[in-house]
């Protein structure tokens, strides 16, 4: 193992483990993994690709979480290595030899995650599934595509430009996310409301069991639309968090390209008339492929700090609307119904967007608002409630901004009632109410029916806030879940759900 | 003998130099005049009395000036006036001229003026059989090499810089030198202009570039990435990472959510390659990565890699460009 | 003040396939839209009529759909919208579209400021701007970045020609071409997309222009230039060679060829 610089680390020999300590930053030293099991390994996949670089394997440990939530997300222990895996087999290898050595390992993708569900808390193999990173069908019969893991949602919307009628819509906001890591941690994102989230969108997958055997569900070719043959393990492995098996290729969804588009901007004045609007315009009939609501300030960052602007000029609070139809006249007559609704609620302007350019840009301007403000924020803990109680929930939120003399920006994914409440920092750090204010937040929407968390998952910032949704009993299935699929506890253990 | 046609060069003096774009087109349009049959001549419009020799150091066999103060600021509407002039009474079946903001403003009117077809941006350029000009542009996002030919004459094209090489200086050529009339220099309509400031530079735009990624380590490093930079004439930018870490501003960063760029050279330092920075500079010409992990994705994009630490390779590197 | 805004409807780039075994271009997979710059023309129109309360019209050359374009101008705040259309017009280049559209402007009548987009994303040739200017025998300046004083007589411009920045005054009439940086196009509202949907496009055809240009100068006859072929540049494909450290001083004097070979270094 190399030492950056022996000035700032010390190391201390205690019975056989040698304990490092890097005293020039926050990571907090640990074990190194031992000589024979690096040598194990490479003998797996070979010398280039396991890298114990002490820099490197902190920057594969990380997560987006590091950077957007500093002060609250855990920072991972070292001592752990970087492993590049080729293929099914190479992993399915790895984790029977981690079974035996009883080695964490954790499934690494890109690393967008927002919940810690892949820092390592202990001495682990971080398995990068980088390279697998290709698109190995594009199914126009069955309308699907099929790719391996590391594919990233930006590469395979590249792919589908070629081709002029099939689209995939899920947009959980970062391109770079890749399909295995969406599946996993059942994304969802902006443009949910119409197909649904990744749950919906996944007809096959290859995964790598944590005892190593390599399975197949969807069918050997994982192509099914329906399924109906025992428990489905494929929908308990997407949002499993990559504790009951490493997905190694994933079957999608894709759907016929609607031809005309519309992106609506309606302001309105206050935030209760914009979330009143929301059922108004579902309980219609209408099914956007987005229905998302913004506020002034954070879009308005979002926007400059990308050198764009949002177009905007009047009112405070938005709803952002993104319509695709079959005929321009329907975009229009759709339009038309949601303009009288929402002036019944006193919307102040309402600006339509037919580019594609200028759809872009406001998409890309929402998609923007956590990295543009994570400089200020603490946490965004993303409930999610019942469509018809958001105006409620809204009501608890300003009564909770009373209680905690506080400001709580709102972005949300208002068409599906899951929320963002953003937790601002007050003078540059945690402010002492932070704990508390986020338990009033995650229990205020489980007791009127809702979730700790609609899409960014438990991982190890949400672990605590379980016992809120689920009794004892409840818990323990689980946990004889996690039990039954890995039984030596090996994959990213300690993430997603409670272990007595 | 009655005298050959001739392939003019329409040449950019501006900021006090001949702009080096000019030097390209002459060893190109060399090598198309001797196929073609015509003679290598240069138009230059002048503010001052400036040395032309060099033209014909680089292969001009006659160069025309016009010399008037008027010229000391890109005035469009002048120039083509004059142009126009001059082309009235000389033989052109080519004019080739550089494809700067101003060549691409000015050509276009003279084109039209003489109602002949003129082929913007040309990356080649060639003769066929016949003895016709072929212009060579990329179309559709680049998808597509089209072949331009023009049924009148002259046959215009321009030309982007640093897409031909330069020829060398021969000091024995030998050429003429000749002043031609003045037809104008005064635009009513143009009732003032002035110099503000010097152009902002856009990644974007730039034809080499210098990146940074998390392998260097603070803002102040990346002066050393600029220091290589500046020593190409490139552009200093970066990946995500140390954007979103605060190291380097946004302007800078290339991938999806930052600009895409295609320079002919891509310089990528302590870049690993996440398909996020990939997608914004996979289609640079040329991609030299440099990076200490082996297994780096950047190296299976690269056309050369080096295994190693940016902070020993850039300083190296730098002291045998100087040499 | 009249001012006349050139639009163009391009094909939606990203979409615009290219069928390597035919060897064309294929628009028809593409949905249509106006050409981004030409949004960026619209709104310079818009913002001097927000201030001296100019009138807009805006003239487009393009098959009868092109309606589209200039109507989504109209809802954006054009007063009138004129679209040339004729099979005379058809497989027009920059030549022959220029001087269809001077002929146009005079037709129209009576104008100060002809704004156009820098190019159009489909040409890329940044051509039709200062042609028509030609044909119109007026002055123009390309590349405008920044209108620092439009007033009844004259017009103050920010462009960048010669590796710099110039202002420059113009007095009327004259056509300028503006670049993204002049501003940032507005949204329509969607009650005035809805009213523009219902707009009257006033067709001009070839009889309406027939007295400022001649037969053979617009359309395929008055185009000089052809595409003789075209040619699908090979996919970049990269042999990546890889040098250790050791052989780092091999790498160094490969880059320097590389820069002498790009012509990116003086030699």
């Amino acid at each position: 193992m190399e030492i950056p610089s022996l000035t700032t680390m010390i190391t201390i020999n205690i019975f056989e483990k040698t304990i490092r300590f890097d005293v020039t930053s926050n990571y907090i030293g640990g074990k190194i993994m031992k000589k024979e099991v690096i040598n194990d390994l490479i003998k797996i996949v070979g010398d280039k690709w396991v890298d114990q670089n002490p820099e490197r394997v902190l920057s594969y440990s990380r997560e987006s979480t590091n950077d957007n939530y500093s002060l609250v997300a855990p920072e991972p222990i070292a001592g752990s290595v970087v492993v590049k895996a080729a293929d099914a087999e190479d992993i399915s290898q790895i984790l029977k030899y981690a079974n035996q050595k009883k080695i964490n390992v954790i499934a690494r993708g890109a690393g967008t995650a927002l919940s810690a569900n892949t820092i390592p808390a202990q001495e682990s193999i971080i398995l990068s599934l980088e390279r697998l990173n290709k698109i190995l069908e594009l199914d126009e019969e069955n309308m699907l595509l099929k790719c391996e893991a590391a594919v990233s949602l930006g590469d395979l919307n590249e792919r589908l430009k070629s081709n002029d009628h099939l689209y995939f819509p899920l947009h959980p906001g970062d391109e770079g996310a890749q399909v295995g890591g969406m599946a996993a941690m059942n994304a969802g994102g902006v443009r949910a409301v119409k197909h649904g989230i990744m749950r919906n969108q996944v007809l096959g997958m290859e995964v790598v069991l944590p005892t190593g055997e390599i399975v197949n569900y969807g069918g050997s070719e994982g192509k099914l639309l329906k399924n109906n043959a025992g428990y489905d393990l494929m929908q308990l492995m997407i949002g499993s968090e990559g504790t009951l098996g490493i997905i190694t290729q994933v079957c999608l969804k894709l759907y016929p390209e609607p031809k005309a588009n519309g992106t609506l901007i309606v302001a309105f004045d206050s935030r209760e008339d914009a979330f009143a609007s929301v059922p108004a315009i579902l309980k219609k009939g209408i099914i956007p492929m987005a229905l998302e609501y913004v506020e002034k300030d954070e879009i308005e960052l979002a926007a400059a700090d990308i050198g764009k602007k949002w177009p905007a000029q009047n009112g405070k609070y938005f709803l952002m609307i993104m319509l695709a139809e079959a005929e321009e006249d329907d975009l229009f007559e759709i339009g038309a119904q949601i303009d009288q609704i929402t002036a019944e609620h006193n919307a102040v302007d309402m600006l339509i967007a037919q580019t594609s350019a200028e759809r872009k840009a406001i998409l890309d301007i929402r998609s923007h608002i956590l990295p543009a403000i994570s400089d200020k924020i603490i946490d965004s803990p993303d409930v999610t409630v019942p469509r018809s109680k958001l105006c409620e929930y809204l009501n608890i939120l300003n009564e909770l901004e009373e209680k905690y003399n506080t400001r709580c920006p709102v972005v949300a994914h208002a068409g599906d009632g899951n929320l963002h409440v953003i937790i601002l920092k007050e003078d540059g750090s945690k402010p002492d109410y932070y704990e508390s204010l986020k338990k009033d937040i995650y229990q205020n929407a489980v007791d009127i029916g809702g979730t700790i968390t609609g899409e960014h998952g438990v991982g190890e910032m949400r672990l605590e806030y379980l016992k809120m949704m689920y009794s004892e009993r409840e818990l323990e299935i689980m946990e004889k879940i996690k039990d039954a699929f890995d039984p030596n506890d090996i994959l990213n253990s300690g993430k997603s759900i409670i272990r007595k | 003998m009655a005298a050959k046609n001739e392939l003019l060069i329409l040449a950019e003096y501006s900021q006090d130099k001949i702009h080096p774009v000019v030097f390209e087109l002459l060893n190109k349009g060399k090598e198309l005049a001797d196929k073609a049959d015509l003679t290598l001549s240069v138009l230059i419009l002048l503010p001052e009395k400036v040395d032309l020799s060099e033209l014909i150091f680089h292969g001009a066999e006659k160069v025309y000036y016009i010399e008037d103060s008027a010229f000391a600021y890109p005035d469009e509407f002048l120039y083509k006036e004059n142009i126009l002039s001059f082309l009235k009474e000389h033989q052109v079946d080519i004019i080739l001229t550089g494809a700067s903001n101003f060549g691409r403003s000015l050509a276009p009117r003279i084109a039209a003026g003489l109602k002949t077809g003129l082929t913007a941006d040309c990356t080649a350029l060639d003769i066929d059989e016949e003895g016709n000009l072929v212009q060579i542009r990329p179309a559709f996002s680049e998808k597509i090499l089209a072949h331009i030919k023009s049924d009148t004459r002259p046959q215009m094209a321009t030309i982007r810089y640093q897409e031909f090489k330069k020829g060398s200086t021969d000091k024995t050529r030998q050429g003429e030198i000749i002043a031609c009339q003045l037809k104008r220099n005064e635009n009513p309509n143009l009732k003032q202009i002035k110099k503000l400031s010097n152009k902002e530079i856009n990644i974007a735009e730039a034809d080499i570039i210098v990146a940074g990624g998390s392998g260097v380590k603070n803002t102040e490093d990346f002066k050393l990435l600029k220091k290589l930079a500046d020593l190409l004439g490139g552009q200093l930018a970066a990946s995500r990472d140390v954007v979103d870490a605060g190291l380097i501003a946004k302007e800078y960063q290339v991938g999806y959510s930052g600009q895409r760029v295609k320079p002919k050279l891509y310089f990528a330092f302590g870049i690993s390659g996440a398909p996020q920075h990939l997608a914004g500079m996979k289609e640079a010409d040329t991609i030299i990565a440099v990076n200490t992990d082996p297994s780096a994705p950047i190296f299976n994009l690269a056309d050369y890699g080096i295994v190693a630490d940016l902070y020993q390779i850039i300083p190296e590197f730098i002291e045998m460009l100087k040499k | 003040m009249h001012i006349i805004v050139l639009i163009k409807q391009v094909p939606e780039m990203d979409k615009v396939l290219f069928d390597s075994e035919k060897g064309r271009v294929d628009r028809k997979s593409a949905g249509v839209e106006v050409n981004p710059f030409d949004l960026n023309a619209l709104e310079t129109a818009v913002g001097i009529k927000e201030k001296t309360g100019a009138e807009i019209s805006v003239l487009s050359m393009g098959p009868s759909r092109a309606e589209e374009a200039l109507k989504e101008a109209v809802a954006r705040g054009a007063d009138n919208a004129y679209l040339l259309n004729d099979q005379q017009f058809a497989g027009a280049d920059t030549i022959a579209t220029s001087a269809s559209l001077a002929a146009a402007v005079e037709t129209i009548g009576d104008y100060d400021l002809i704004i156009a987009g820098e190019m159009s994303v489909d040409g890329d040739t940044a051509q039709v701007g200062p042609q028509t200017a030609e044909f119109l025998n007026i002055n123009h300046a390309a590349y405008v970045s920044e209108l620092i004083s439009v007033e009844e007589d004259e017009i103050e411009i920010k462009t960048s020609l010669w590796q710099a920045n110039y202002s420059k005054t113009f007095t009327y009439p004259l056509l300028i071409t503006v670049t993204k940086d002049i501003n940032t196009p507005r949204l329509p509202s969607f009650k005035d997309k809805m009213k523009a949907r219902k707009a009257e496009v006033k067709l001009l055809t070839f009889e309406d222009i027939k007295n400022k240009v001649k037969i053979d100068e617009v359309g395929f006859k008055g185009s000089p230039t052809w595409v003789d072929n075209i040619v699908v540049p090979e996919e970049i494909s990269r042999k990546t060679k890889v040098f250790t450290e050791e052989e780092k001083e091999s790498a160094y004097k490969k880059i320097k060829e590389l820069l002498i070979e790009k012509n990116l270094m003086e030699d």
